[in-house]
């Protein structure tokens, strides 16, 4: 029961995160492969802030605002590019806000981590805390939902469609298509940094290892597998790829094989990628399913 | 004084290694118009591969053990185009980056699979540096550069003296040009792969001489080797190479002034300050506009 | 309204457009011609803002708009189509429509949470505006259809129809007519009279010279990155550089 009530919150967190990265890749089609930057800034942040002393709820609108300066900072030099590179960029400033996590030792501990991160205090904590936050985690799930579907529908979603599907339309209709984009990194990036500062708050232990580049994989697999710029793509992609994930636990494997399951694991989100990009780019649900065009 | 050439020293060699990655990553590019992400594999693969041949139960010794494991390295190159990036040239080139990205994660959990996590190494036992006008240089940092300088000159040679790689010289100026002018595509394609995986292979191999062997090491090594195609321009193979020796020397002279755990750093760092100070130098920002 | 002064364009070694100096006047209709390769659709992407100039000022209603940025030109009132019909092909005729309406507050992220009945009643007023331009292109019955599966010929059509949206004081086309059959051809020239008649200016690039004579009121020729005339339509049929120009190589000449 327990397990399931874990495996759920999981779920819902990444269902934020993966949402979050939908908004950038799905709606304005940018390829941020750096999006799990954000979610360890919203992390360390939120979690530092609550070690310190300051309220956790506090401290998770501090995540947020954090992770959309970063998002704003890496605008500047980033959104000169586009396609590929705009995604390499964006990949090598993830790394290097690792590398600052695993360095700066008197923010962050380093390699060590930081344990002991608080739950909200009206939430408990241990295990008496878990339906408590499950429903925290649906109720700010459910609100990022309609919040981005509120997004998506409005003029400023049809602004970033123009934008993904031709820029050179979108400018000669008078879009600022670099401001346009740069939003759309900034409300990705603070819907990251909340779904970081859940996850610190849940898991109450952090360190840098949580924050590599295996955890954009598993992000970017949720959205093109549930379906990238739909509202309810990303949704189930979190469900179905943390199902996997964790279900794969309750297999009887004897325990000299366990450490085979991690990197077969891998070896299945991998080859998962490789064949949604082969057989059905636009992933389970599609954007267009109503009526194709080639 | 001397502190600083040796640390200039160490860079060249290390670059000379990068400068092997990078090549091929840009020849990739400048064929397909594509960053390979799965390229750092190859690397990992390479040095990973001949830990296999070199170890018990086939125990070859290290010089031996590199041809299978070169040969096995190229193998992954060319099954990565035949089975993944050749259906998805005509589409989006995202969805080839994500495809490769795929791939990458694939082989490297492969590579965890079989070897685990834990850091490995050849077993080479250090041995005292000669010295030289105050530098000091290692056997085998002699070979990593001896080596590295061998096969930069075939890849030159290979480009500059063959119809082949002039064939290949001038896909990469245009690819539709070059079919009309009956270059031979399907050649053209394979050797880029093979040349790709062979500098990645080897490069792989020269690396892990010096260092531990980890199944991450490929990913690490990929965004160096991007650093330098982009400070060469991308698709530019002499740019490449000059562009893998800089960061070599960036890195190690980096040391001289920052902590040791930002030495990746200098890298990273360097592919944004190059993309704020020359965006439009590496690619036509309006390429496709009419 | 549009006055061009002096402007220059290389690429390369190669001078694409060579200190080009023209004025587009109040006048409805304005042609520019030349042979292919003659430095047209460059001149256009350097009054669109799309390429930067290498010398030269271009003025827009006396106020100067080269070094601006496309997207501010646009709004200016110097709305463009491009050569190769580019409709929004995964959104329907009717969204390609209300994306090109001016100044949205709905595009402002901002007023999409804090001022949801201002945008509700802008949509509304849009969404109006939107059908009367369907209306007016004949595509009412497809608003809903998307872009990407209409016709050749109606995706020439959304595509004025957008530029209208943006409410363009002036609209520059790059070979409107391009591809497109006959029949097609005279409802493209009615909605472009009936756009004349809103006052609203056109300047177009066309290789039909029939065409450029029935319904431009001045024409520019253009021949490898130089003007070489200025004047009525009449008069540059008979021009011995025009004709040069165009019988010097084998081309597309009327």
């Amino acid at each position: 029961m327990d397990y399931l009530l874990h495996i759920l919150i999981v779920a819902l967190i990444y269902a934020v995160f993966a949402m979050s990265l939908n908004l950038e890749l799905g709606y304005a089609g940018l390829y941020n492969f750096g999006h799990v930057a954000f979610f360890g800034i919203g992390a360390y942040t939120s979690a530092l802030l609550s070690l310190a002393g300051l309220p956790v709820p506090l401290g998770m609108a501090c995540a947020m605002v954090a992770a959309g300066m970063a998002g704003a900072l890496l605008c500047v030099p980033a959104l000169r590019l586009t396609g590929d590179f705009f995604g390499i960029a964006t990949l090598v400033f993830a790394e290097m806000v690792r590398l600052f996590f695993l360095n700066e030792r008197w923010l962050t501990k380093g390699p060590m981590g930081l344990p002991g991160i608080p739950r909200p205090s009206w939430v408990g904590t241990g295990i008496a805390a878990m339906p408590m936050f499950l429903v925290l985690c649906l109720l700010l799930t459910v609100s990022v939902f309609l919040l981005v579907r509120w997004v998506a529908v409005s003029p400023f979603g049809r602004a970033l469609k123009v934008v993904r599907e031709d820029e050179y339309v979108a400018q000669a209709l008078g879009k600022n298509v670099f401001s346009l984009k740069t939003r759309a990194v900034v409300a990705g990036s603070v819907l990251a940094g909340l779904a970081g500062s859940l996850w610190a708050h849940y898991i109450t232990y952090i360190s840098p290892g949580d924050f590599t580049l295996n955890e954009t994989i598993l992000v970017l697999l949720c959205v093109v597998l549930g379906g990238k710029g739909t509202n309810w793509g990303p949704v189930l992609g979190a469900f179905a790829v943390v199902f996997f994930q964790e279900a794969l636990r309750f297999l009887p494997i004897p325990a000299d094989l366990g450490r085979l399951i991690a990197p077969l694991q891998g070896m299945v989100y991998g080859l998962a990628l490789i064949l949604i990009m082969l057989q059905r780019p636009e992933g389970v649900i599609s954007e267009y399913r109503r009526s194709r065009v080639c | 004084m001397a502190y600083y050439a040796q640390l200039v020293l160490n860079g060249v060699i290390a670059g000379s290694i990068y400068a092997l990655f990078a090549v091929g990553l840009t020849l990739v590019y400048g064929v397909f118009r594509f960053i390979n992400f799965a390229h750092g594999e190859l690397i990992a693969w390479g040095a990973y591969l001949v830990l296999l041949f070199a170890l018990p139960p086939i125990s070859l010794p290290l010089y031996l053990a590199l041809i299978p494991a070169i040969a096995g390295t190229v193998l992954i190159g060319v099954a990565q185009d035949r089975f993944v990036y050749r259906h998805l040239l005509q589409g989006h080139r995202i969805t080839l980056l994500i495809a490769s990205i795929g791939v990458s994660y694939f082989l490297r959990n492969t590579l965890r699979l079989i070897w685990g996590s834990d850091l490995m190494t050849y077993g080479i036992r250090p041995v005292r540096g000669i010295q030289f006008a105050g530098l000091s240089i290692t056997p085998t940092q002699l070979l990593m550069a001896g080596t590295a300088v061998l096969f930069l000159v075939i890849l030159f040679v290979l480009l500059t003296r063959t119809l082949l790689g002039k064939s290949l010289r001038a896909v990469a100026d245009n690819m539709e040009l070059a079919a009309v002018m009956g270059v031979p595509m399907q050649r053209v394609r394979v050797t880029v792969w093979v040349l790709a995986a062979l500098f990645a292979g080897v490069g792989g191999f020269l690396l892990a001489l010096d260092t531990n062997l980890e199944p991450a090491m490929g990913m690490t090594n990929m965004i160096k080797s991007f650093a330098a195609v982009l400070l060469g321009g991308a698709g530019n193979v002499w740019g490449a190479l000059l562009g893998g020796l800089f960061i070599g020397m960036a890195e190690n002279i980096g040391v001289a002034f920052f902590s040791p755990g930002y030495k990746d750093f200098i890298s990273f760092a360097l592919i944004f300050l190059l993309l704020i100070l020359r965006p439009q130098g590496i690619f036509g920002v309006l390429t496709g506009m009419r | 309204m549009l006055r061009v002064e002096q402007v220059t364009k290389r690429f390369g070694g190669l001078t694409a457009v060579d200190h080009i100096t023209l004025n587009v006047g109040d006048t409805g209709i304005t042609g520019l011609i030349g042979p292919n390769g003659s430095g047209k659709t460059t001149l256009f992407h350097m009054i669109t803002g799309f390429y930067t100039l290498d010398r030269g000022r271009i003025y827009f209603q006396d106020r100067c708009i080269s070094g601006r940025p496309p997207h501010t030109i646009s709004r200016q009132g110097m709305v463009r189509t491009f050569q190769h019909t580019r409709v929004l092909p995964f959104m329907t005729a009717m969204d390609n429509l209300l994306s090109a309406a001016p100044d949205q507050a709905g595009e402002r992220l901002c007023s999409v949470f804090f001022r949801p009945g201002r945008i509700r009643r802008e949509e509304e007023a849009h969404r109006e505006r939107a059908k009367e331009i369907l209306e007016f292109v004949h595509l009412t019955p497809l608003s809903h259809q998307l872009a990407g599966r209409l016709s050749f010929g109606q995706q020439k059509l959304l595509e004025i129809g957008r530029v209208l949206m943006a409410r363009p004081r002036m609209i520059l086309l790059d070979e409107p007519t391009a591809g497109i059959n006959p029949t097609l051809i005279r409802h493209l020239v009615n909605i472009l009279r009936g756009l004349t008649a809103r006052g609203i200016r056109i300047f177009l690039i066309e290789h039909n010279m029939p065409l450029v004579a029935e319904i431009c009121e001045k024409v520019f020729v253009m021949d490898s990155g130089r003007l070489i005339f200025s004047g009525l339509p009449a008069e540059a049929r008979q021009d011995a550089r025009v004709i040069e120009a165009y019988l010097g190589r084998e081309d597309r000449a009327a």
